[in-house]
């Protein structure tokens, strides 16, 4: 369950209106594309003009800690699923207080000015194909994500955390 | 490098115009194919992708996270849950479902909201 390949990202250039404003102070945000071998990549961006030349943008005092979050999920994931089977009803609670509870611990992390979101999927061991991708867009120098994988012999679960900083 | 001046006042993110956008980006891509492995990795680029260029032409400053999942239907269940943490007024959320004969497709829009 990953991402596209690189440089597969070529859809969203060529649509916006082109200046030659490149000096009035702007807010960077690039698409940012995660590999089969989770390798991140820049795949295309898009510059925002702040409508109030004076603003500065300083970025986050503390970075998102994608290591700690990392070992997050897989407490989580591992202490609720470990000797579980796949059933549809509980199955569809477990991922709600899954995800609930991932927030709740990331957020006593108390990163400041970092908003977060939580996705988590749980699905049966059935011998079927999926494929899970995702695309931010969003400011790589601040923004980034967690992502973890559990699996036993009859379910499979995938968390990702995607921490957005607050501009 | 693309530029783009950011003209709208109202932070509120309008989840039916997400939902349509992203309903014709799954159609356009999945439209009436049978599910095939080799092609489900540029599939998922696909749909992800041109929901983020759809949504961008809308014009508000958000930064965007597009998830999509496509799966073989084959009897075997699948649940999605997400928890955010973020401001309700300005932000939100908008979650598509889209299924044929082979094959199901969920993908979840997130909209964060940038206050310049």
């Amino acid at each position: 369950c990953a991402g596209a390949p690189r440089g597969a990202g070529r859809g969203i250039e060529g649509w916006a209106k082109k200046g030659s404003l490149s000096q009035k102070p702007a807010l960077l945000l690039e698409l940012c594309a995660v590999s089969q071998h989770g390798d991140r990549s820049r795949v295309a961006s898009l510059r925002l003009f702040l409508p109030k030349p004076g603003l500065c943008l300083a970025g986050p005092a503390r970075r998102f800690p994608v290591a700690a979050v990392e070992e997050i999920l897989r407490d989580v994931l591992g202490s609720a699923l470990r000797e579980r089977r796949y059933e549809p009803g509980p199955c569809l609670e477990a991922a709600k207080d899954i995800a609930e509870v991932i927030k709740a611990r990331v957020k006593a992390l108390a990163v400041p000015r970092y908003k977060i979101v939580v996705v988590a999927h749980i699905g049966q061991l059935g011998g079927q194909s999926l494929q899970i991708s995702s695309r931010c867009l969003w400011d790589p120098k601040s923004d980034t994500f967690s992502s973890c994988v559990f699996k036993n012999t009859s379910l499979f679960a995938v968390a990702n955390v995607y921490g957005v900083y607050f501009e | 490098m693309e530029e783009f001046h950011p003209h709208n006042d109202e932070m509120i993110f309008n989840a039916d115009e997400a939902h349509n956008i992203v309903k014709e980006c799954i159609e356009n891509v999945l439209g009436k194919a049978d599910y095939n492995h080799n092609k489900v990795n540029q599939w998922t680029a696909a749909i992800v992708e041109q929901s983020l260029t759809h949504l961008v032409k809308l014009g508000k400053t958000y930064k965007y996270i597009v998830t999509c999942a496509v799966m073989q239907r084959s009897g075997a269940g699948l649940h999605t849950a997400s928890s955010c943490f973020w401001d309700t007024t300005t932000d939100g959320t908008c979650t598509v479902r889209w299924e044929n004969r082979t094959m199901n497709c969920i993908v979840n829009v997130f909209a964060v909201a940038i206050i310049l």
